[in-house]
């Protein structure tokens, strides 16, 4: 070796100081390495254990039973069945699979892999909260979406409860049904428990008593692994208490009898809209209650596809739509009810003023025509409102003013909700006089109070309101609050809460006014006004409508809705309307009708024959061909 | 270097030194500390062995293997201990070539994850040339630079250096393998330094690799390169791809707390989570399982190993010797600092093996080849001054 070790040269001077700092390099290392061990194992150890913890369990909610709806008479119109979903965690799907397991996904359930994509984008919740993709899939299916889990990363096969409505559309504007919930109900309401791919009433009764059918969801801690899949119930932090139950004021006999009724009714006029109600009157309690064209609600519940969906919603009759709640129209001649009582009970005229009717009115140059064209002679309350005189009410709306017209049809609850347990329920109009510089800037003028006197011209109303308007008329004055849920069950069959009539006002209308009324509503089916109702032999009171909407046809004449609404004694046999026993009130609207004769008329009448059993028929069918030739009023 | 020339030396010092002598000059400490390394790497094996779910003697488990590796390492430390060390000057060039051209072959027909190409396959057995490679280069390195003693000083020596460096790192950089590509600018600078090569051109260089990084971001750097320096720099980001193992790595850290959890315990919590935990994350698992105390003795035994080493670098009077020492030491402890802020989450995510703990062949190979010169280098000196 010729290299010298003692000779002296720079680098070598130098290496005592090298040799120091590396030394001193290695144990600033070694220092900064155990400090930062230190805090992760001693002063954050326990949170970082915590952490690991939190991540290798989940606690998993555990759906409660959703509680059950029966009829008035004990009859089960929900049942929960279990199916199989598929649904999707997006945060264990590796974002450059996604697409790969949208299309394998969507071949293997036959839906489109956009679909599934647009689903699982517009998910509420975060990344870590399953989304469903499919509802109700085959059990086939179910096994082979489980069978591949291995090339389809963070899909899941689950068990699941969802409704079945075993009558279908007999009963879906009523119960309404269950689906997934959006984005903003989730926002509001996951304080409360709610999952992000949690299934909620929608509409219906399901919607109103949602937190009484929902229960409490239990919770349970489940050992998970790395791939997010869960395996083992490791505790139960909490046990899921059944939701409660529903006891409907519908009896579904009689939902069905107003379903047949107007189903032929509409078939024989060929209508494409119509509304039955039944109601008590004495308690507010509805019956039958029902809103044609009707849906399948089972396919919500099952999961309705995109193309379904948009079918309802593009249908012209808007199938969706409960017409017996959420929609308004022009009441016609059935609001006569609200000028007739008012004229009397404001002293205007009295059960006998006489009041002469005519074929026309003459104001500011305008003529007001009697239905008939020709009048009928000197009349008082039972003649005018019997015969459904239109010059009649025009002279009494007239002698009220729009004031005390709007004063009365307020009192009868038009103009305002009636606070059914459904929701969307629309309010209707009762043109007054600052309603109408509200909306039009001007005041009402004359012709118009003679149109709103006979339920044309501004007035709207839905059909709940007016039963409960002939309700109120029937049972003495008192107005209720229409219902549809007699009690609340617990799941231990105890009941939590029972419903009492609910009172909404007590008409400031005389007993002897309310009889005057009752009575000329009975000279509507006596003086024949509504043909062979009175041949029947259930005793009827009532008063048809037809009101004109729209625009004219060629021949001048206008399409019109038709109208009946009525009520029978306690003893429907016997004809005593000076009492206010009434247990059954109801009505019919016939959309569009154009027939020759009142389509209401007609399909009430059908009702009485199925509701009563009457072996006659005594339906008109003649009347019920289309052609604008005849107006009953 | 620039002569190659054969130098039988001092061959006969051995026998002709008594066996007292020699065992004086062997360094116990060094062999002690290496041992319990490995045995804590031995341990780790069969932890891991029993949490994959094998028995842990079964055929192919990670401890089955250790103990192979451990076994070979051994008598390549001894071989290498017995071996005189300054052939390998004599030898530097061929053991030069001999490496770049592994790193060829590596590249040539090499298997790796995701088109990369990291180890050659040799039967059932895989071994990774770029980790005997930081070793070779230690080698040539302490030859080349030890023949310029006297000249360290000049510009040229710092030049030549990187110009042998630059070859095997590229080839390394082309698998792409940022982490040994990384311990050899470490052990090339650790060499420069502990030369006592002018700090003036030592910092000028240094000024000029940190301008360079901006053309390897990018021209260099691959996008999951990148992709964990980013997630190390922003770890919010996303805590599902780089990020997710440094999130995970600290958890089960922490989960150990000052005694850890036990030997095997530790899965329950890690649950899977926690990716390749027998190798590079290794550290993790013992952190866990032995607590803080645990990675304390780890820490105490790297730090005594390094002092072992650099004493025998200090005492050496051969440069070659000084040099290789230097080298070895750097080479550990960047090692050990990379890897293990890696697991604490104070550095990047970078695949570089934790010495003696990493289940590796080749890089418990290199380190029996390093620490077997040492002992080669403390048993061939003549004591000066102590």
């Amino acid at each position: 070796m010729s290299d010298s070790h003692f000779t002296p040269n720079r680098e070598r001077d130098r290496r005592p100081i090298r040799f120091l700092v590396f030394g001193l390099i290695t144990v600033l290392v070694f220092g900064l390495l155990t400090t930062r061990l230190a805090y992760l194992q001693i002063n954050s150890g326990p949170q970082l254990a915590a952490k690991a913890e939190a991540q290798r369990t989940a606690q998993v909610a555990l759906p409660a039973p959703r509680g059950l709806i029966y009829d008035r008479k004990g009859r089960l119109l929900v049942q929960n069945v279990a199916t199989w979903a598929v649904k999707v965690t997006p945060a264990d799907l590796p974002y450059s699979d996604r697409d790969a397991v949208a299309h394998r996904l969507a071949s293997m359930l036959g839906m489109d892999a956009s679909e599934i994509l647009t689903t699982l984008d517009s998910a509420p919740g975060s990344r870590f909260d399953p989304v469903r993709i499919a509802q109700d899939v085959p059990q086939e299916t179910a096994r082979l979406v489980a069978e591949s889990s291995d090339a389809l990363p963070g899909v899941e096969v689950v068990v699941e409860t969802r409704r079945e409505y075993p009558d279908g559309p007999l009963l879906a504007h009523i119960l309404g049904y269950t689906g997934p919930i959006d984005e903003g109900t989730y926002t509001r309401l996951r304080s409360q428990g709610y999952l992000a791919d949690d299934l909620i009433g929608k509409t219906g009764v399901e919607s109103t008593f949602e937190s009484e059918l929902r229960g409490t969801y239990g919770l349970e801690l489940v050992a998970k692994d790395a791939t997010g899949k869960s395996g083992d119930v490791l505790s139960n932090v909490q046990d899921a208490v059944p939701g409660a139950s529903l006891t409907l004021t519908i009896d579904r006999t009689i939902q069905r009898e107003a379903t047949q009724a107007l189903k032929w009714g509409m078939k024989a006029a060929g209508l494409k809209r119509g509304v039955f109600i039944v109601m008590n009157p004495q308690t507010g309690e509805v019956l039958a209650l029902v809103s044609l064209p009707s849906y399948d609600n089972n396919l919500f519940a099952r999961g309705i596809s995109n193309k379904a969906f948009a079918k309802l919603l593009n249908d012209k009759n808007k199938p969706l739509t409960n017409h017996a709640v959420q929609a308004h129209y022009p009441p016609g001649s059935t609001y006569k009810l609200v000028a007739g009582t008012g004229g009397l009970q404001d002293k205007k005229i009295t059960p006998s003023t006489l009041i002469r009717t005519r074929p026309y009115l003459k104001l500011a140059g305008a003529k007001f025509w009697d239905w008939n064209r020709r009048g009928f002679g000197m009349c008082n309350i039972n003649c005018g409102f019997g015969n459904s005189s239109d010059t009649f009410f025009y002279q009494v709306a007239g002698m009220l003013g729009a004031d005390r017209l709007a004063y009365w049809g307020h009192m009868f609850g038009f103009g305002q909700r009636t606070g059914i347990d459904l929701p969307g329920e629309a309010a209707g109009i009762v043109p007054s006089n600052q309603w109408k510089v509200d909306t039009f800037g001007q005041p009402m003028f004359g012709g118009e109070v003679y149109q709103s006197g006979i339920g044309q011209g501004y007035d709207v109303v839905t059909p709940i309101q007016l039963i409960d308007a002939y309700a109120a008329l029937a049972n003495g004055g008192k107005l209720f609050r229409p219902q549809l849920v007699r009690e609340v069950v617990g799941p231990d069959g105890k009941v939590i809460k029972q419903f009492k009539p609910d009172l909404i006002r007590k008409l400031p209308v005389s007993q002897s006014t309310l009889r005057t009324m009752r009575l000329a509503a009975r000279a509507t089916v006596t003086l024949r006004h509504t043909y062979n109702l009175v041949d029947m032999p259930v005793k009827v009171a009532g008063k048809s409508g037809t009101a004109e909407f729209g625009t004219r046809d060629a021949k001048g004449r206008l399409p019109f809705h038709s109208w009946f609404v009525g009520f029978v004694p306690k003893n429907p046999y016997k004809a005593d309307f000076t009492k206010t026993d009434s247990p059954l009130v109801f009505l019919a609207f016939a959309y569009d009708s154009r027939t020759i004769g009142n389509a209401g008329t007609e399909i009430a009448k059908a009702f009485i024959q199925l509701h009563f059993h009457i072996k006659k028929d005594y339906l008109n069918r003649d009347l019920l061909k289309r052609g604008n030739h005849y107006q009953s009023n | 270097m620039r002569v190659m020339r054969a130098e039988p030396g001092r061959f006969a010092d051995m026998t002709t030194r008594s066996v007292g002598r020699v065992g004086r000059a062997y360094d116990l400490q060094l062999t002690v500390y290496a041992a319990l390394l490995a045995a804590f790497g031995i341990v780790m094996a069969y932890t891991n062995s029993v949490e994959a779910g094998t028995a842990a003697l079964a055929n192919g488990s990670i401890l089955q293997r250790a103990l192979m590796w451990t076994g070979i390492a051994m008598v390549v430390f001894i071989a290498m201990t017995a071996f005189d060390y300054r052939w390998f000057k004599t030898l530097a060039w061929p053991i030069y070539f001999v490496n770049v051209g592994l790193l060829v072959l590596t590249l040539a027909i090499g298997d790796g994850v995701g088109g990369s190409a990291r180890w050659v396959s040799i039967g059932p057995i895989q071994f990774q040339f770029s980790e005997l490679a930081k070793i070779l280069m230690i080698i040539v390195l302490a030859t080349y630079l030890g023949n310029r003693e006297g000249r360290l000083d000049s510009l040229g020596s710092i030049l030549g250096a990187c110009l042998l460096m630059i070859p095997p790192w590229g080839l390394v950089m082309m698998q792409p393998d940022l982490g040994t590509s990384l311990v050899l600018l470490s052990i090339l600078a650790g060499m420069l330094f502990m030369s006592g090569a002018s700090l003036r051109w030592l910092l000028a260089m240094a000024l000029g690799v940190c301008l360079a990084i901006p053309v390897a971001w990018q021209f260099v750097l691959r996008d999951y390169q990148k992709d964990r320096i980013l997630s190390f720099l922003n770890p919010a980001v996303d805590t599902q791809g780089a990020g997710w193992q440094v999130h995970q790595a600290q958890m089960t850290v922490g989960s150990g707390g000052p005694l850890g959890v036990g030997l095997t315990n530790g899965a329950a919590t890690r649950g899977g989570f926690l990716p390749v935990q027998e190798s590079d994350f290794v550290f993790a698992v013992l952190a866990q399982e032995l607590g803080f105390l645990g990675a304390l003795v780890v820490f105490i035994l790297f730090m005594a190993l390094l002092w072992r080493i650099l004493s025998c670098a200090w005492r050496s009077r051969d440069p070659f010797g000084t040099l290789f020492g230097a080298g070895l030491a750097s080479m550990i402890l960047i090692q050990v600092f990379v890897n293990i802020g890696m697991v604490i989450g104070i550095l990047p995510v970078t695949g570089i093996p934790l010495p003696f703990i990493t289940h590796g062949g080749a890089s418990l190979i290199s380190l029996a080849i390093g620490l077997g010169v040492i002992q080669s280098i403390n048993l061939r000196q003549h004591r000066a001054v102590w």
